[in-house]
């Protein structure tokens, strides 16, 4: 077992990182009617307060030793506010600070343009806030403080939804985001309610040592925490909230939605679900396992056809929530039949694509912030020919959907080896029909990454090459330099990444062996160059060297095409004898269409044309086309569901008459019928 | 440098110009058996050779529309094939960057290069590469998971993902004829066709804007880059089923460097590889083009296959 330590220059890293937080909040509080220095204070202390919680993480991370402090103790009350920063925790401050800190940068420069000068103040707090509580749920000690910054962080993120609230839709995505999220909270609460009162204490150390309960109540218990979880996760089928919610926010905020906020369930799933709750049953892994499947698939197959960029990145948001669930179902599966090494691969994998997701997802949203700043729409369609007025947006994009499709060279990939090393090293740790799950979902995950190479072909292809499709998309500009540089450090993080993968795992090392159960697993880095999840060279993998092998194959491609240094003849791009506009293109509704029509069993697309008919039948005036693909779980799920609560709550209504008479006399039968029920007890 | 890096990158060198080499007389070939099939005499067996030759030789053209990426997608696309081809074994039981990774960095390097080519395939406006690549990639997305699965089927049996190893293994255990072995075979050898862009799923002589598919994503470029784009995809072809053969009838195949063991190896990856391209030839001279629409059904025949493999297998 880990000495905790409790001395030391980074002991004082996160009370240091809290205070500047709350100075900060201050700050802009007391800026509020000066918008420029009031939006520099609140992003410079945040991204000050996030140097500060990202060297602590990353003195955990490396000594593998526990910090624990108290942030605050008032004597008189007995209130204490402790905090234990463990190697998990330090894992997720980590990827939180690695996003958090170019977004900040970023934002300075972006809320100029996009939140309006009146709601810098707020959008600046709320900022500061929602990290703040982001990084509180990862450090809390007991429940009480974990579930208040739980609240507090839904808050922050539906006041950052609600940002520009004179829309309606943003409105009700925040409203939605926070039903949705309370009815998770409600899960955790009661579960978190039943943990305590079987531990007789309210800290982490008690309720989560794993022999607390047994039996089918720990199954109850474990649905519970999988819902409340799930619900911030983003997994299907309780996303609903995620793609209105994560593109209503401005894009920074997005950024920070999609790549760090899934997170906080990410962590609740490990730190109750998985790790807390003892040994975990067959039955869970399985949930695990299907519910990342169906995320994964689904999600894709969404992003896949939306014409909206922000929103096509929230449901692919959806689909890598679901990647990271996959892994972690595997091991599950594997610690539930003792395979502690497959088990270390599985974690690894899915902790190594939270890090991977959150810097790709951020770097992209960012992208599309740009873009959205620079053109004033989201449609994919009214985009185009932006990779010649934006070029380095457009390369940083280039390089995210690259990352994000999960190909060779970039940082998708590693994770999603690891998670494939997961599957496979999951069947054959497996007895049992139960097996053929495995190889069944990595299938899933070869065609969910191949979707996803041909969403994000789309949506770069579509969006910046050939012609403008539009006039704000002709008079396109690059985004002003601070903007530049956030996406050019994410975006070298991703090759970084891509290419010494063995990085990311050494990090994870410390933070695997600290979970319960995988004390003493294997390591699963080869170097900072390779991957070999060390079980009798199942696998291995070197992107790095191999990556050479491209290099020198591209220098021979191009020595065979560069002859006599001739220029390149430009000539117009053959149109059938016609002129090129943009109207002739490929859009990125007829991409899709392909898959559109090949899974409409799971899209039910539908869609109406009417002809405005002129003088003759033949020669219509114009074409008016709409196609939509049903909305599955809003319909048939939260529809239902909706329903029955509002005609339960009318019935319920009758009790509720309004006269005070009737209320009174409720209260006394209740007085009544409790000093009945306890009036036996001594 | 170690005397085994040292070899494994003359290694490399040597297979990747080997395979450059051969490539496009597999295509020729192809397209001459078809001929005769018909009763036609077909083109002259160095024709791929000629054609290549000639179009290196032309001028560059680009289009007005197009970018940085036009010009990358046929060099990144050949870059990644050709690093491809030194990840599999081929006469010998071992590949040369074997070190480097096994089947999954394989079909992740091919995805990348496909992702390039279909990316630039959108750069120059015309609707004719936005069709290609938008049934490129949906075919891709559909034959991957077949592909996986079938390729697990195989892998899993041996217990490696690593090619060299897993050929190796397999010519020590000598032909299984297990009933698994045919159908992950039946299987991979339906996306083969697919991703080499064969009748029923493609056609490769067709230039009518219904039909094409991986024709359409190359319909704006000429000359060198041209060139590139055909060379690389008579490639992947080969390396295909050159994969196919050595995976699963691993015979004849070099255990070491022996010169008389690499001629025997040479003579029998080429007989195989011959029989699997009258094999192509067949399928594709008695079967007309499916609709796109229709290629699902072929490709879930193929992921049917591969489950039934696994399952068969390990039951």
């Amino acid at each position: 077992m880990v000495e905790p330590s409790t001395g030391g220059l980074v002991a004082g890293a996160l009370p240091a990182a809290v205070l500047v937080r709350l100075l900060t909040v201050a700050a802009t509080t007391a800026l509020a009617r000066r918008p420029r220095p009031c939006r520099w204070v609140a992003l410079g202390g945040s991204m000050a307060a996030s140097v500060l919680t990202l060297t602590m993480a990353a003195e955990v991370i490396v000594s593998g030793r526990e910090v624990e402090g108290v942030l605050f103790h008032h004597a008189a009350s007995g209130i204490v506010f402790d905090y234990a920063v463990t190697p998990l925790s330090a894992w997720f401050l980590m990827v939180l600070g690695v996003v958090a800190l170019p977004t900040a940068l970023y934002s300075a420069a972006y809320f100029a343009h996009a939140v309006a000068a009146s709601r810098t103040a707020v959008v600046g707090v709320a900022f500061n806030v929602l990290l703040g509580s982001v990084e509180a749920v990862f450090v809390a000690t007991g429940v009480i403080v974990f579930l208040g910054a739980w609240e507090v962080m839904t808050l922050a993120t539906a006041a950052l939804v609600a940002t520009e609230y004179q829309e309606r839709a943003n409105r009700l995505a925040a409203y939605l985001y926070l039903v949705m999220s309370h009815v998770g909270t409600g899960c955790l609460v009661a579960a978190f309610m039943v943990l305590a009162s079987r531990a007789g204490a309210t800290s982490f150390t008690a309720m989560l040592a794993g022999d607390v309960v047994s039996g089918p109540l720990r199954d109850g218990l474990f649905a519970l925490f999988l819902v409340g979880f799930g619900v911030k996760a983003g997994v299907i089928p309780l996303h609903v909230w995620l793609p209105e919610a994560h593109p209503a926010a401005p894009s920074s905020i997005s950024a920070l939605m999609s790549a760090v906020l899934i997170t906080a369930g990410i962590y609740g799933l490990y730190r109750v679900c998985a790790f807390g709750l003892g040994v975990p049953d067959e039955r869970w892994a399985l949930a695990l396992l299907f519910v990342g499947m169906l995320s994964a698939i689904l999600g894709v197959l969404y992003a896949l056809t939306q014409t909206d960029l922000k929103r096509l990145l929230a449901c692919s948001t959806i689909e890598n929530s679901g990647i990271v669930v996959l892994g972690l179902g595997a091991g599950t599966m594997a610690l539930a039949h003792g395979h502690r090494a497959v088990a270390a691969v599985a974690v690894a994998a899915s902790l190594t694509h939270v890090l991977n997701h959150a810097i790709f997802k951020g770097l992209l949203f960012l992208a599309a912030g740009s873009v959205v700043m620079a053109t004033g729409t989201r449609q994919i369609e009214e985009f185009g020919g932006l990779l010649k007025r934006m070029p380095w947006t457009a390369l940083f994009f280039f390089i995210g959907a690259l990352a994000i499709s999960g190909l060779p060279l970039l940082n998708g990939f590693p994770s999603e080896w690891l998670t494939f090393q997961a599957l496979l090293l999951g069947f054959t740790a497996t007895p049992g029909l139960v097996r053929l799950n495995f190889p069944v979902a990595g299938a899933m995950l070869a065609l969910t990454s191949a979707l996803a190479a041909a969403c994000f072909v789309r949506a770069f292809g579509i969006g910046f090459l050939a012609l403008p499709r539009s006039r704000p998309a002709s008079d396109a500009h690059e985004s002003p330099r601070l903007m530049l540089v956030p996406q050019a450090w994410l975006a070298t993080l991703c090759v970084a990444l891509g290419l010494f993968p063995g990085v990311t795992l050494r990090a994870l090392e410390t933070v695997i062996a600290s979970l319960p159960g995988l004390e003493a697993a294997a390591p699963t880095a080869a170097g900072a160059l390779g991957m070999a999840p060390g079980i009798s060279s199942f696998d291995f993998v070197y992107p790095a060297i191999f990556g050479v092998a491209v290099l020198a194959a591209l220098v021979v491609a191009l020595s065979l095409t560069a002859r006599r240094g001739a220029v390149v003849r430009q000539v117009p791009t053959w149109a059938c004898g016609g002129v090129l506009t943009p109207r002739t293109e490929y859009t990125a509704t007829a991409f899709s269409k392909p898959l559109l029509m090949i899974f409409k069993a799971i899209y039910r697309p539908q869609r109406q044309v009417d002809a405005l008919a002129g003088a003759s039948p033949y020669f219509p005036q114009g074409v008016r086309y709409r196609a939509e693909i049903e909305p599955t779980f809003e319909r048939y799920i939260y529809g239902p569901l909706l329903r029955g609560v509002v005609r339960t709550a009318g019935a319920m209504r009758v009790l509720q008459a309004g006269s005070l008479h009737a209320y009174l006399a409720y209260v006394l039968v209740l007085a009544v019928v409790l000093l009945i029920w306890l009036g036996g007890t001594p | 440098m170690s005397v085994e890096a040292l070899l494994a990158l003359v290694a490399a060198l040597l297979q990747a110009g080997g395979m450059l080499a051969a490539a496009p007389l597999l295509r020729t070939g192809i397209k001459k058996m078809k001929a005769r099939l018909q009763n036609r005499q077909g083109p002259p067996l160095l024709q791929g050779y000629y054609d290549l030759a000639k179009l290196l030789g032309k001028e560059s053209v680009q289009s007005e529309t197009a970018s940085w990426v036009y010009a990358a997608g046929p060099r990144a696309y050949f870059a990644t094939v050709v690093a491809a081809t030194t990840l599999v074994p081929v006469l010998v039981a071992a590949a040369p960057l074997e070190a480097t990774g096994g089947i999954l960095l394989l079909v992740g390097t091919l995805a990348l290069g496909r992702f390039a080519l279909a990316t630039a395939a959108l750069d120059t406006g015309s609707p004719f590469g936005g069709m290609g690549s938008s049934r490129d990639m949906t075919i891709a997305a559909l034959a991957e998971p077949a592909l996986m699965l079938g390729l697990f089927a195989s892998a899993l049996s041996v217990g490696t993902m690593n090619l060299g190893v897993l050929v190796r293994d397999l010519v020590q255990q000598g032909p299984s004829w297990h009933p698994s072995d045919l159908l992950a075979f039946a299987g991979l050898f339906i996306i083969v066709i697919a991703e080499t862009g064969r009748i029923p799923v493609d056609n490769p002589a067709t230039h009518l804007e219904l039909t094409m598919i991986h024709e359409a994503m190359a319909l704006e470029y000429a000359g060198p880059d041209l060139a590139l784009v055909e060379w690389a995809s008579a490639v992947k072809e080969l390396l295909y089923l050159t994969l196919l053969v050595n995976l699963f009838l691993p015979v004849g195949i070099a255990t070491g460097f022996a010169p008389g063991a690499l001629l025997v190896a040479l003579g029998a990856w080429a007989g195989k590889v011959f029989l699997l391209a009258v094999a192509v030839t067949l399928v594709e001279s008695t079967n007309a083009k499916l609709r796109l629409f229709r290629v699902p059904e072929l490709v879930s025949v193929s992921l049917g296959l591969a489950f039934l493999a696994l399952a068969i297998r390990f039951l």
